[in-house]
């Protein structure tokens, strides 16, 4: 669907990322897994055009995506953010299914699984980290493009909703939508996603399947097994 | 069918820009620092109108005072500068924060990083931004609206071309304050920083202002052009083709800079080159717009006109006209002079050159020398010295130049004022009490029905 090559980034003299490729394939889960620093964010807005590259460029069929392709290919929900503070969730929901032709008609069904329901008309940035988390994720699944980048989509939410929102997300991604997950949580990632990136100091360590993570730390000289948390130790 | 979604989206973006217009409306409502603006507005027009009224009253014989004559009894420059001075005092420390906080606020909540994904370009956002902070300023502008009706009410007298006149002055001033603003917060990381810039651009123009009143020349034609001299002139009920144009361009420049700056997912580099060449156009659109020469007075008493038989007989000059003064910049002759002859002859005669002449800015060491004072007058090869500063003198030295016979006396009608003594009856529960209820009680409802 989508190559990721060279994606190089500094800030003033600190590298970002370095030389970053990788792929993402139609109708995955793919999870970004990296310590905090590692350049997960960076990767996420320069990926989504928020933020300039250095280096590298975003490649779909053997040449670079232009950013209006862009636009219309991937959207990019950010983490940490409380767009439109004193707008109520559901106007927010409005506003970006009007903004960006959005898929009105999933609109209720995206507010029901995330349990969105009972923040619809309480002001974004009234709410509690993980509301604010829940809301977002029902904007970002509600867009028509057919990637959806989401940065720490499980950060701020308990146990409960953790599985709940992953439930869902594998949902949406078995109806073809594909989805790619900055995660530092390696559980998390483990339950959600089909294949993984491992960034670490602003480069990638690996991607593939768990199998085929382990079998590259193998390579390597580690024994990791099948154990996600064992191979990104070892790949990293 | 999600991509054709996304194609139908982009294919009507006159859609996503009506979404846009909407939310843009909805923060406005939303922003502290608009109702502030609306509740200052209140008083502040409040304050200068009840003066203005009160001292036309004074002036026109009310309380057994002495009635004026003439220009005194202008409501241009007896009711409507003074009191639309308050919208310049709102537009130059209220509107600012309004307009930082539409555009910083995005780049505050994230809300930026979202909407930047979108195919939209970046200008047709900040237009719809600054369209929104129009119709903000126009609601602002209310008490100044309702100063006008309560003047009617009083029986005074409406020149509708230069009421309309000084109200496109200060939108226009509005619209630099917008543009400004909006460069400012697009540049800057926090709203704090742009507001200190902005406010640093402001005081600058008054530097310059100072520097031009002092050392003439350069300064002097830069100076034209800064928001206060521009607002000057709509006061006088004088439309300059010019200065409407530069204006235009500045806002139009400083719209353009803040689309660039707010692409942060554009290199700095990239948008460096850009800043640079948009600056280059409006830099050489100003230059060229500069020269033009139309403008209309639209004020009543014809305050920035000659006679309509002086004009006919000006116009029939066409060689070019060099005027040479020696005059200090802070002599106050220089300024009669200034004002009260050479604006007006620029209007009707484009071919004149004026250069002045002085050693010192204030010209009072000059005195004794001989030439001081000289305005020495050239047409077609012929010269002549005058010393008087009044427009009849200027006048009579063109005739005199050009072989033209002064026009006789016309019987043009003389504008003689329209005198009102009544005291501001109403304006103060008007601009204090009315208008801050309104604004009060129209803030509460926003608040509530949003919360």
């Amino acid at each position: 669907m989508l190559q990721v090559q060279s994606f190089t980034k500094r800030y003033g003299r600190l590298p970002a990322l370095t030389d970053v490729s990788f792929s993402v394939r139609e109708g995955e889960v793919l999870g970004l897994i990296g310590p905090n620093g590692s350049g997960k964010t960076t990767l996420f807005e320069c990926m989504g055009g928020v933020l300039p590259l250095d280096g590298g460029a975003l490649v779909r069929g053997g040449r670079p995506v232009s950013a209006r392709e862009r636009a219309s290919m991937l959207f990019y929900l950010p983490d940490q953010i409380a767009p439109w503070p004193a707008q109520t969730v559901r106007w927010a929901i409005e506003f970006t299914i009007g903004f960006f032709g959005g898929n009105a008609e999933l609109r209720d069904r995206v507010v029901e699984e995330l349990d969105v329901a009972p923040l619809l008309d309480a002001t974004i940035g009234s709410l509690s980290k993980g509301q604010r988390k829940r809301a977002l994720l029902a904007i970002g699944l509600l867009m028509p493009h057919a990637l959806l980048l989401a940065d720490e989509p499980f950060d701020g939410l308990d146990l409960r909703q953790s599985r709940d929102v992953a439930r869902t997300l594998r949902a949406y991604a078995a109806e073809g939508r594909t989805l790619f997950l900055s995660i530092h949580q390696i559980r998390d990632a483990a339950r959600v996603c089909d294949r993984f990136v491992l960034l670490s100091g602003g480069r990638a360590r690996g991607e593939g399947t768990i199998r085929e993570l382990a079998a590259l730390a193998a390579a390597r000289g580690a024994s990791a097994g099948d154990d996600l948390e064992e191979v990104f130790l070892a790949l990293t | 069918m999600r991509s054709r979604s996304v194609s139908a989206n982009a294919a009507f973006p006159g859609v996503a820009l009506l979404w846009l217009l909407r939310k843009e409306t909805r923060e406005l409502i939303a922003s502290r620092a608009w109702w502030v603006l609306l509740f200052a507005m209140g008083p502040l027009v409040g304050v200068t109108f009840i003066s203005a009224v009160r001292t036309y009253a004074e002036a026109s014989g009310l309380n057994g005072t002495a009635a004026g004559v003439g220009e005194a009894f202008s409501p241009l420059i007896g009711i409507w500068a003074p009191t639309f001075s308050a919208c310049e005092v709102a537009a130059v420390f209220l509107l600012p924060f309004v307009a930082i906080r539409l555009v910083s606020g995005d780049r505050q909540s994230g809300a930026l990083k979202i909407e930047a994904q979108h195919p939209m370009p970046s200008i047709a956002r900040m237009a719809a931004k600054a369209a929104v902070l129009a119709l903000a300023w126009t609601v602002a502008s209310l008490p100044a609206a309702a100063a006008i009706a309560l003047w009617k009410s009083y029986g005074g007298s409406i020149y509708p071309s230069e009421v309309a006149t000084v109200a496109l002055g200060h939108a226009i001033n509005a619209g630099l304050t917008i543009a400004l603003a909006a460069v400012t917060a697009a540049i800057s990381e926090h709203p704090s920083t742009a507001a200190i810039l902005t406010l640093s651009v402001t005081v600058g123009t008054w530097i310059l202002n100072f520097i031009a009143a002092v050392q003439g020349g350069v300064w002097e034609r830069a100076a034209a052009f800064t928001p206060p001299a521009m607002v000057a002139t709509f006061q006088h009920g004088l439309i300059r083709l010019d200065v409407v144009l530069v204006a235009a361009i500045l806002i139009a420049a400083g719209l353009a800079l803040a689309a660039v700056w707010i692409r942060t997912g554009v290199a700095v580099r990239r948008r460096l080159r850009e800043s640079a060449l948009c600056s280059a156009v409006a830099a050489a659109a100003i230059f060229a717009c500069a020269f033009a020469t139309p403008s209309w007075d639209t004020s009543e008493s014809r305050a920035n006109s000659f006679s309509e038989a002086d004009e006919a007989a000006l116009a029939r000059i066409h060689e070019p006209l060099r005027i040479e003064a020696h005059l200090a910049p802070e002599d106050p002759r220089r300024a009669d002079l200034d004002r009260k002859a050479i604006a007006k002859l620029r209007r009707v005669m484009p071919r004149v050159e004026v250069r002045y002449v002085s050693a010192t800015s204030i010209g009072l060491f000059e005195q004794t020398s001989a030439h001081y004072g000289e305005i020495w007058y050239e047409l077609g090869g012929r010269r002549e010295m005058s010393r008087a500063t009044t427009a009849e003198s200027l006048l009579e030295t063109i005739y005199d130049l050009a072989g033209i016979k002064a026009p006789a006396e016309s019987d043009e009608p003389v504008f003689r004022g329209h005198p009102l003594a009544v005291p501001p009856r109403g304006a103060a529960a008007v601009f204090y009490g009315v208008w801050p209820a309104l604004v009060a009680a129209s803030a509460l409802f926003a608040r509530r029905r949003s919360a």
